[in-house]
């Protein structure tokens, strides 16, 4: 910490006479100055509204913000300082801290280490007296106010979520003192301090007694909220690179359209065709589309494999529409083009004029996307399809992508088999 | 494969951006799951107001945070992108458009969000708007944004669409030039101190709070070179104006786009972001039957340079290609009019086609 200098400037108040705002501030600056902090030891976040009045009093760093999100860049300054020798102290009235009610939440949720100072002068001073979330309602009675909500009890609310301390003090005589004893609180204080708004509430303090709510104070012994730090590898380093090992008789480029519903495979079995088309030389792109409802409905997409660089990502005319569900089908259907080959499980039309073939049969629920894909590759002859083997050869769930795979070939005359070069045998 | 979602997040934290603060949103999601991957800090935060928040404290704290969303994310972050605006504060936000309005159809690509972003700081100021074309710009731009954003201390946009961020490719990771990280050390000043003094360069020196040499004033509100409120005096409206200058008198550091002009060619096609791969298609297609065209991508969107408006100005006829209703880059050139001179080929729901660009530009 610096060596003791003033807090405050010398600026003067801005306040209208007799408001309570002046004791606050000045409260505010004795208890970091009795406790040894320094101007640039401090960094004062302002309001909007009549608190919002209080930088040029300070002689800290300060930032002035947004109404009612004070508390919210608090959390953001305490968090990217990560200093413990640095105090944020936050200041708002009644009007910023329900307008940002979640803020105080989080930031007691999180136990940041700032003090939130909420001068609650029970209305709206700026715009004409209007009643807040935290006007008693003995307080509205009095403005004549037909608003019968009960205020907010800001300090419990802190404190329920998890704030070290909460603390509402209604006696100028103990402002200094509840100051000090929050700030030197490690994690997120709370501090309510009624305040006098002489131009529109009362014009003494002692009128304030039969309007306030009674004080209260609240701790939580928790840890300080810290944000972790770590250190991560290169995303690029963990992409999986393929090198061309088989042939492709593309020689220009076939997209293909796959469709099922969610959970089905469908966009691993795109994937697996893609990663299957860079095995063997062609540029590829793989794209997906569901509805929001990850878990449900339909799950579509497209594969586009080129001899050439891929610029449009888009498929205007497939190759081939293959569907394995009703839904998935329902949702493709239209994308038949003239040039499409068209295939689809049974179990959507067994009597359509398209070519059907039984691929939950063969390959289940989990693997007919993938049957029907290794039937298409084997059918067109694109690249062999060993190729879609390599691509799942490391697979976790290797065995059951190899039979799915495997199970086109209950759908063709010609019989195949793979095997992957670890379990070759050598003579 | 990958995605440029991948590749915008590691050039994005290899330039020297600190912490994402994110909320997730489809279709920037990959945005939060590869900044989890990677950050040297991530932090979840409860709603968008909150991240972008957050996010102002960081910076002005001296970090550099990023954050990805999209349009109802962005909506929320209005006010708070107005302040860190005029606090100054540099920081990337990445927004990922979608099929509106309002909630629309999250998992439906769309180029509708630039008119919104070219008011959206309120009294028409200037914010950076970078909109990458392929992977090779989500890589290079991502860099240019955060030096950008650091360089004239401000938030910038990077503005994708779901097919780009989220579509896989094969892809030639070697093409990827290693970046280089962005350099905050302060700039010399005139002495004393002020926060928001300026020199010729338009741009005051950055110091954080909390330092231990300067006292630091940020401010939301219209303010003076201390950094304190100050409504209507020479010094806090020219400390205002400033804003527009520093970004428009500079624009040509940091205007970005790709021009393949063909000799001869009076015709024109304009495009940006997603929109353009399917350009470049057209492109090829129409030159193959014989005919002359050129080809302009813009990608630094906002604000537009002078040399966007001298190429467009230098051709007899303008195609507009974007996944829009009604053109959006092209009423912020010409306005709402449409004359024989402009043609836009548009698209609403699904992606814009080659054949279609094609069928206009003839």
């Amino acid at each position: 910490m610096e060596a003791a200098k003033k807090i405050l400037t010398n600026v003067k108040m801005p306040f209208c006479p007799g408001c309570g705002h002046g004791i606050c501030v000045r409260s505010t600056s004795k208890a970091l100055e009795n406790l040894g902090y320094g101007p640039n030891d401090v960094v004062l976040v302002s309001d909007i509204g009549c608190s919002g009045l209080v930088d040029p009093l300070f002689a800290t760093h300060t930032i002035h913000g947004l109404h009612g999100r004070a508390p919210a860049l608090g959390i953001g300054v305490s968090l990217g300082l990560d200093n413990p020798n640095k105090k944020v102290v936050v200041i708002q009235g009644d009007g910023g801290a329900t307008i940002g009610l979640q803020h105080i939440l989080e930031a007691s949720r999180r136990n940041i280490d700032m003090t939130l100072i909420v001068i609650n002068n029970l209305l709206y001073g700026m715009t004409g007296g209007q009643m807040s979330g935290l006007s008693t309602n003995e307080f509205k009675a009095y403005k004549h106010s037909d608003d019968d909500a009960d205020p907010y009890d800001v300090v419990n609310l802190a404190h329920q979520s998890g704030a070290a301390f909460s603390v509402r003090v209604n006696d100028i005589s103990n402002f200094t003192d509840t100051l000090k004893e929050a700030i030197n609180t490690p994690g997120f204080s709370l501090v309510e301090l009624s305040s006098l708004c002489t131009s529109h509430g009362m014009k003494k303090v002692a009128d304030m007694k039969g309007f306030i709510v009674a004080e209260e104070r609240l701790v939580n012994n928790r840890p300080i909220g810290v944000s972790k730090k770590r250190t991560k590898n290169s995303l690029l380093s963990s992409v999986k690179v393929l090198e061309k090992q088989f042939e492709s008789t593309i020689e220009d480029s076939t997209g293909i359209v796959i469709a099922g519903s969610a959970g089905g495979g469908v966009q691993s079995a795109a994937k697996i065709l893609a990663q299957a088309g860079i095995l063997s030389g062609l540029y590829t792109t793989m794209k997906g589309e569901y509805p929001i409802t990850v878990g449900t409905g339909f799950s579509v997409a497209e594969v586009i494999l080129s001899k050439k660089p891929i610029h449009f990502t888009g498929l205007e005319k497939p190759s081939a529409v293959i569907a394995v569900t009703e839904e998935g089908w329902n949702k493709v259907k239209n994308r038949v083009a003239h040039e499409s080959k068209v295939l689809v499980d049974r179990k959507i039309c067994a009597d359509c004029s398209v070519d059907v073939k039984d691929f939950l049969k063969v390959g289940g629920k989990m693997g007919a996307a993938l049957s029907a894909v290794s039937y298409w590759v084997k059918e067109t002859g694109v690249f062999p399809v060993e190729a879609l083997f390599k691509v799942v050869e490391s697979s976790k769930y290797a065995v059951s992508l190899q039979k799915a795979i495997q199970s086109a070939e209950e759908l063709r005359e010609v019989v195949y088999s793979y095997i992957p070069e670890n379990k070759k045998r050598t003579n | 494969m990958i995605d440029a979602s991948r590749i915008i997040t590691e050039a994005l934290v290899q330039s020297g951006a600190d912490v994402f603060v994110g909320y997730p949103i489809t279709p920037s999601n990959l945005f939060y799951t590869y900044s989890k991957e990677r950050f040297p800090e991530f932090l979840a935060g409860p709603d968008e107001i909150s991240v972008l928040q957050w996010m102002c404290g960081y910076s002005a704290a001296g970090k550099i945070p990023v954050t990805a969303t999209a349009f109802p994310g962005l909506a929320l972050m209005t006010e708070t992108l107005n302040m860190a605006y005029m606090m100054e504060l540099p920081m990337v936000l990445i927004i990922t458009q979608r099929l509106g309005p309002s909630t629309g159809s999250a998992t439906t690509g769309a180029q509708g969000d630039l008119k919104f972003l070219d008011g959206i700081i309120s009294g028409g100021f200037p914010l950076p708007i970078f909109s990458p074309s392929n992977f090779n710009d989500a890589w290079t731009l991502s860099n240019e944004a955060l030096k950008t954003a650091v360089k004239f201390r401000t938030p910038v946009i990077i503005l994708t669409s779901k097919e780009l961020v989220m579509t896989q490719k094969s892809f030639d990771m070697s093409s990827l030039e290693p970046l280089e990280k962005v350099d905050r050390t302060p700039k010399e000043f005139k002495f004393p101190f002020q926060p928001y003094k300026a020199g010729l360069d338009m741009v005051p020196t950055f110091y954080p709070l909390g330092n231990d040499e300067y006292q630091v004033r940020f401010n939301s509100s219209t303010h003076d070179n201390e950094g304190l409120i100050r409504k209507g005096t020479p010094e806090s409206l020219a400390n205002t104006w400033r804003l527009r200058e520093k970004l428009e008198k500079r624009i040509d550091e940091y205007s970005f786009f790709e021009l393949d002009a063909e000799n001869g060619a009076e015709d024109l096609i304009v495009t940006w972001g997603v929109s353009a791969d399917a350009s470049r298609d057209s492109v090829n297609s129409i030159r193959g039957k014989g005919k002359k065209v050129s080809l302009l991508i813009v990608k630094t969107m906002l604000p537009i340079s002078q040399k966007i408006y001298d190429i467009i100005d230098s051709y007899k006829t303008i195609t507009f290609a974007e996944e829009n209703m009604t053109g959006m880059f092209k009423e912020m050139i010409f306005g709402k009019r449409t004359t024989s001179k402009i043609k836009t080929a548009t698209k609403f729901g699904t992606m814009l086609t080659p054949s279609e660009i094609e069928e206009k530009v003839n």
